[in-house]
């Protein structure tokens, strides 16, 4: 019983703050903007008619749907609720790391897929979890060599790879 | 029926070969299972030449052990790291990854594990008795019955969420959105593919599901690593609890049933059968409020469902040579280079392959059950490593799993882009759920609504007018209308009783 | 897979090079034959640009199982699957001309893929060199064992057939929407996502007809649940010798589906050569022919020339009943 509320506690200590009332609208406002750009494209794609559906019919509902709720959104969400999270400076670290990701997937099928892995892993454990550096290292290699065994020696997937045994 | 067949399946599948191979396609099923986006439709691609030397009943007992061994192992991933590798585990996801976090992980993976073999086996033994009567059930299915199915599915997403309605709605509509990238399935007519052949079949679920939620919650725990790391305070043993079990039984009654009818669908069944399963333990709860944070029926229910759905999607191809998704297309044809052909004349020509085959799968069920005990123990001490350590790992496997599904690099950039869709969504207080599940629900719905107004010559009351749609649009209207608006009176009827002093019910 | 097998194979593969090395050093002008004269030196990847389990990935599995022995290494497939192929052949020519990779191709992609997409970048076959042609695969109309219509002539009487096809661009539509648009009848095409639910469908009896590959219809055929009414090859198909032609009904109409292998055009013609004579023997084998057997493919062997003029041939002979007929497949626009 004590077990829980400490956790509770902790779990209260740890709620980010909550988003403030721009992002809130933002929240609206981002599937109104999405649901009409969707709507925009639909037109383009023709829209035929009920009994005679073209291929933009559906996804100009959908989009109709989206605007609908966005709207929505801003009208109740924005006065009375606060479920949205403040983005903070580790927003950078977020971006950084699906930046990193992308640089690692376009390499794939360049250079193989080891040395983009240990590359990756080692970027990510010292800079973004801040482990030592040898850590990282031994790490880095440590997981690449597991995955090849496992991946590529062990369940045979048609990985690129430059190391043949 | 022939019981003598179904008899001498056991001495085929009880062969010592023979349960050898069962015992390496469960174990390596589990393994994929855990390891993201590797799917068993992948894997038991890549292991067709193993099976090429095999006798054709050793190869098919292997490679479906594969098969209902992942939907085993991909709870595991799901509970633990809210990634899941498959549709049938999203739902899992909600409330074992809540249990989880509260550090439930041990019993949740091992209610998990229990509902998977009652589940599993219960449809083994309605598949022996009544597969060859059941394979009517799919083809009572055509695009009428699979639109208002989707409909229904539709609706039941709406029960998903915890936070507000209105967010749940637009992140369902995003979802249905996605769903139409790809070519117009009627006429071929690209819809937002940016002039891509990359994008031209859609994009594919597995993709959506880790993107938003496993990239997704790993990009979202990055940002806050600088808070003083609490991890998971006790993990509960693998074992459950009298009273977990006691909460989860019937639940894991009413998804074996579930699961075993939806999962006779070629078109889809199997990929609803959790999320109803999920939707009938919310609303027949006492208290719903506590799904979404760690329900143990929310783990059960559609556990036991999707692993029956799994065992029961094997009637299509066994008897109608129709395989009702990804894997059974590729199990299909390891049987075709096997020099069998699935379909009607299965059971009459080669009645050894087909039980035994099914026999086996009794022996695989247990064989998972008893595997699943201290690999539960070892996987939930993975949540002792460091997040810093984890987090990175989980990426790289997320990663390589990504590209197996269609070998392609343009996949892992997709997977990328929608983590980063679901981090920006869990800012602005939106749920993946929803999302996630309109989108499997989304195409399904468009196609088969277009297919069957060409059918019906555009007449709508004909959905009402076919005996087998007409049924489903009658449950539609009372699981959405009627039911909602009873419990609305009855809740204004209590609350008028107790104002009075008297007791309702 | 370093067994005693591969390495006969590859004594094999050797023997059968002198000619060919001393046909390509007429052709190559000072080329380095000394690195291709060995090729190939390890395995060669085998791309299948649809989804395991299709009719597509299992005739690769079955021919690229045979061609290990004569080609002395292995040939791992490997799927990659999208739109009808585009996707893995734009991959293939993104990558080298070495010819250890080499890729599946279907004549649908090239025959009938333009009459409904209109993409600049699409795949061409002249982009692409064949070095193997593999498989005819007729397709047959089938309605269900209780259907009233007996015969084609009945079908083709009927007020309205709602028919279905296995997706947009296939054989399956081109074939049944050339049939119904030539002989005037009020048709509606329904297509669903594959052949195993438009098989579903037919039996279910949510649509009236589906021309449908053989393999797909085969078992069913047999089984007494769906009937045949006439096949779109040139002759009768062996499989089905009871089944009328199209063309004996005087319905001029030529669809089937083939399938053969590619590599980028620019890959050097002695690796071309190498791979050709390894497949040559690959299609002699036994399990091979078995295979075909079971799943009712006929086979298309005939050298590379003669393919690639098949296929052009075919386009233009396709857009031109398609414009005769007036038949709409998908919005080409």
């Amino acid at each position: 019983m004590a077990d829980t509320e400490l956790e509770a506690a902790q779990e209260e200590a740890d709620e980010p703050r909550a988003g403030g009332r721009v992002q809130s609208i933002a929240a609206g406002a981002v599937p109104v903007v999405l649901g009409g750009v969707a709507a925009w494209l639909s037109f383009g794609l023709n829209i035929g008619s009920l009994t005679e559906p073209g291929p933009g019919l559906w996804p100009l509902i959908v989009a109709g749907l989206l605007v609908a709720s966005g709207i929505g959104i801003i009208a109740v969400t924005a006065r009375s609720r606060r479920d949205t999270e403040a983005f903070t400076r580790g927003t950078i670290a977020v971006l950084a790391a699906a930046g990193g990701l992308a640089v690692y997937a376009s390499l794939y099928e360049i250079v193989g897929f080891e040395v983009p892995t240990v590359l990756l892993m080692f970027a990510w454990l010292r800079f973004l979890s801040r482990e030592s550096w040898l850590m990282s290292a031994i790490l880095a290699v440590a997981v690449t060599a597991a995955a090849y065994a496992l991946f590529i020696i062990g369940l045979n997937v048609p990985l690129p790879h430059v190391i043949v045994f | 029926m022939d019981f003598s067949s179904v008899l001498s399946g056991f001495t085929v599948a009880f062969e010592w070969q023979n349960i050898l191979f069962c015992l390496l396609g469960v174990t390596v099923g589990m393994l994929i299972g855990v390891l993201p986006g590797l799917g068993p439709a992948a894997t038991i691609a890549i292991l067709l030449p193993v099976t090429y030397n095999l006798e054709p009943t050793a190869a098919v007992i292997m490679l479906a052990g594969i098969f209902y061994g992942a939907q085993y192992g991909g709870t595991i991933t799901s509970v633990l790291l809210k990634l899941p590798g498959e549709a049938s585990t999203v739902v899992t996801a909600l409330d074992g990854h809540a249990l989880a976090r509260r550090g439930q992980a041990g019993p949740a993976l091992g209610i998990a594990a229990i509902a998977s073999f009652i589940g599993g086996t219960a449809s083994i033994i309605l598949l022996t008795f009544i597969a060859p009567a059941l394979a009517g059930v799919a083809l009572a299915f055509g695009p009428a019955e699979y639109t208002v199915l989707a409909l229904i599915g539709i609706f039941l997403v709406g029960t998903l969420g915890n936070g507000s309605v209105i967010k749940s709605a637009a992140a369902a509509a995003a979802g249905l959105l996605l769903a139409t990238v790809g070519l117009d399935p009627l006429l071929g007519t690209p819809r937002f593919t940016f002039g891509t052949d990359q994008l031209a079949d859609g994009i594919d679920f597995t993709i959506v599901a880790m993107g938003l939620f496993g990239v997704g919650e790993i990009l979202y725990n990055l940002e806050h690593r600088d808070r003083p790391q609490t991890g998971v305070p006790s993990f509960g043993r693998a074992i459950p609890s009298r009273l977990h079990w006691l909460q989860s039984r019937l639940a894991i009654l009413r998804g074996s049933v579930t699961g075993f009818i939806l999962g006779i669908l070629p078109g889809g069944g199997a990929t609803m059968s959790s999320l109803v399963a999920y939707a009938v333990e919310k609303r027949t709860a006492k208290d719903p409020s506590r799904f979404g944070k760690g329900a143990i029926e929310g783990v059960a229910g559609p556990e036991s469902a999707n692993n029956a759905a799994a065992t029961s999607s094997f009637i299509p191809l066994l008897t109608l040579g129709i395989p009702a998704n990804a894997t059974m297309a590729v199990l299909f044809g390891a049987l075709m280079l096997q020099g069998i052909t699935p379909g009607p004349q299965l059971m009459s020509d080669h009645p050894d392959v087909f039980w035994g085959v099914v026999n086996s799968m009794y022996l695989g069920n247990i064989l998972l059950l008893i595997l699943s005990i201290p690999l539960i123990g070892l996987f939930v001490r993975m949540l002792k490593v460091r997040p810093g350590i984890l987090a990175p790992i989980t990426v790289v496997i997320t990663m390589i799993g990504t590209y197996s599904i269609r070998n392609n690099a343009f996949d892992m950039l997709l997977v990328i882009g929608l983590g980063l869709l679901g981090y920006g969504m869990r800012k602005l207080g939106f749920e993946p759920g929803p999302f996630v599940l309109a989108f499997v629900l989304g195409s399904l719905l468009e196609a088969s609504f277009r297919r069957s107004m060409r059918i019906f010559g555009g007449d709508v009351t004909e959905y009402v007018k076919q005996p087998v749609s007409g049924t489903l649009v009658a449950i539609l209207v009372l699981t959405v209308v009627i039911v909602p608006l009873l419990r609305k009176v009855r809740t204004r009827q209590t609350a008028g009783a107790e104002a009075a002093g008297v007791k309702a019910d | 897979m370093q067994h005693p097998l591969p390495r006969r194979g590859l004594l094999a593969g050797l023997a059968a090079l002198p000619p060919l090395a001393a046909l390509s050093a007429c052709q190559v002008q000072g080329g380095a034959d000394e690195a291709n004269a060995s090729f190939p030196t390890r395995a060669v990847d085998f791309w299948v640009p649809f989804d395991a389990g299709g009719s597509g990935d299992l005739i690769s599995r079955a021919v690229a199982k045979a061609a290990e022995e004569p080609l002395g290494e292995s040939l791992p497939v490997t799927n990659k699957p999208g739109a009808n192929g585009a996707v893995g052949l734009k991959e293939l020519l993104a990558g080298k001309a070495d010819g250890y990779t080499i890729c599946l191709a279907v004549k649908s992609l090239f025959a009938i893929g333009p009459l409904v997409v209109d993409d600049p970048d699409a795949v061409t076959i002249d982009q692409l060199r064949i070095i193997t042609t593999l498989t005819n695969e007729g397709y047959v109309l089938v309605v269900h064992a209780d259907s009233p219509y007996q015969t084609l002539e009945d079908l083709l009487a009927a007020t309205h057939v709602n028919y279905g096809t296995t997706g947009v661009g296939t054989g399956s539509q081109l074939s049944a929407g050339l049939l119904f648009g030539i002989a005037g009848v009020e048709a509606t095409d329904v297509p669903f996502d594959g052949g195993g639910p438009t098989v579903t469908a037919l039996l279910g009896k949510d649509i009236d007809a589906a021309s449908l590959s053989l393999a797909e219809t085969m078992p069913h055929i047999q089984a007494g649940d769906m009937r045949a009414l006439c096949v779109f090859s040139e002759e009768r198909s062996v499989y089905l010798n009871e089944v009328p032609t199209a063309l004996e009904k005087d319905l001029n109409i030529l669809v089937d589906q083939r399938r053969f292998i590619v590599v980028p055009a620019d890959t050097p013609d002695d690796v071309v050569g190498v791979l050709t004579l390894a497949f040559e023997d690959a299609r002699e084998g036994g399990e091979y022919g078995q295979f075909l057997q079971d799943n009712y493919m006929e086979r298309w062997e005939v050298d590379g020339i003669e393919a690639q003029l098949h296929l052009a041939e075919a386009t233009e002979q396709f857009a031109a009943q398609i414009a005769e007929s007036g038949v709409e497949l998908g919005t080409a626009e």
